[in-house]
């Protein structure tokens, strides 16, 4: 890389300055490129991931008194933004609910239903089964409190309200176990 | 050689330099204290007057233009009709009809989405480089011209705007010489190469 094509006859001064100002312009560009070639440009890093998790207070869509975070500290918790109307929270849907009845109370499994009517979830959880509590999110306050893109999005919070992980897309068994332990939750 | 070879070494710190800020940057944005969901827990006490009425939807319609619809591809929050952008659009309005000011409404939404959710990056660390870099990038290239051109007129000792020599000259070179008369000779008819009339 040091004399490059000038090592024959007389170099012409102005290759070099030509290849150094390329080489400025270039070179962080191809770092950049190659040093994310493995990474999906869909994702974006949740800047909440080792923060604490936004405090929310929902209404469970079975009755009974409004859901908060805070009450949930103690016990890691597996916070997912669902919907009927997704494909993929459909695929989902049973691995987390054969998780939530093995973890039993060591954890608490919570789903919120994002933009959702609130008879549909009733008949799809009717249908599917459900082991844990849906909460109702009118307006998507906790949805865009933690930047939600899309669903299924799944947050992992450990015991002091903290969020370890979040995983987008459908979780299946070992992903899930995976961000399980993450949170604290060695099974 | 020493020369360029400084030279390069140089080239080659500045594009880590800036190679590492681009990706450094993410980091340090994570690093930023914690908070709630409340807004008020993310971005304090509202800072700004309470809004209402009219001026209440003008207002709530240009920051939501400054909000990326994070369902959509390239939208503002105000231009897309996509349910999140309704509902990010409401809460817009709720905060500043609590008082709330831009800064603290973009920032309340950056805290959840990062800084994509801003559609214009705030001037700010690396981001500098986005509003400043093509203007130095023109300074850099115009002076790299300007430079170029003087000293090729030093060095070269041929100004290009010097006029032309005449037909009768001849060039140092003796043996280019020879030829140059021998085409001459030829072409011309001139004996000897010499333009006629002339004495020598």
């Amino acid at each position: 890389m040091s004399e490059g094509g000038a090592s024959k006859g007389k170099p012409r001064p102005f290759n070099r300055r030509v290849l150094l100002a390329g080489l400025v312009v270039v070179a962080p560009l191809v770092a950049v490129l190659v040093m994310n070639l493995g990474r999906n440009p869909h994702l974006i890093a949740s800047p909440l991931v080792g923060r604490a998790a936004p405090d929310f207070v929902l209404r469970p869509l079975d009755g009974g008194e409004p859901v908060t975070l805070a009450s949930l500290r103690g016990r890691p918790v597996v916070l997912n933004f669902w919907a009927t109307w997704c494909v993929p929270c459909f695929e989902e849907h049973a691995v987390l609910v054969s998780a939530a009845r093995a973890t039993g109370d060591r954890a608490h499994f919570i789903g919120v239903v994002y933009q959702d009517d609130e008879e549909q979830v009733r008949a799809f959880l009717a249908r599917q089964g459900s082991a844990y509590p849906s909460l109702l999110d009118p307006g998507s306050r906790t949805a865009i409190a933690f930047g939600i893109f899309g669903v299924p999005e799944t947050f992992f919070i450990d015991g002091e309200g903290r969020i370890a992980a979040k995983h987008v897309g459908p979780l299946d068994a070992p992903s899930l176990e995976a961000k399980l332990r993450l949170s604290g939750l060695a099974p | 050689m020493r020369r360029t070879g400084g030279s390069l070494r140089r080239a080659a710190g500045l594009a880590l330099i800036a190679a590492g800020a681009w990706l450094g940057a993410p980091l340090a944005v994570a690093q930023g204290p914690s908070a709630g969901g409340e807004p008020s827990r993310v971005v304090g006490p509202p800072r700004g007057s309470a809004l209402a009425g009219d001026a209440l939807s003008a207002r709530a319609e240009d920051v939501a233009g400054l909000l990326r619809c994070p369902v959509c591809q390239g939208l503002s929050v105000a231009d897309s009709p996509a349910t999140m952008a309704v509902n990010m659009k409401a809460q817009v309005k709720d905060m500043l009809a609590q008082g709330y000011d831009e800064e603290q409404i973009l920032a309340y939404f950056e805290h959840s989405y990062g800084e994509f959710v801003r559609l214009e990056p705030p001037l700010r660390g690396v981001n500098w480089l986005v509003w400043l870099g093509p203007l130095l990038a023109l300074a850099a290239g115009g002076a790299l011209v300007a430079w170029t051109l003087r000293s090729r007129r030093r060095v070269g000792g041929q100004d290009p705007l010097a006029p032309l020599p005449g037909p009768g000259t001849l060039p140092d070179d003796p043996e280019l010489a020879r030829h140059l008369r021998r085409v001459r000779e030829l072409a011309y008819g001139w004996a000897h190469g010499r333009p006629p009339g002339s004495s020598s």
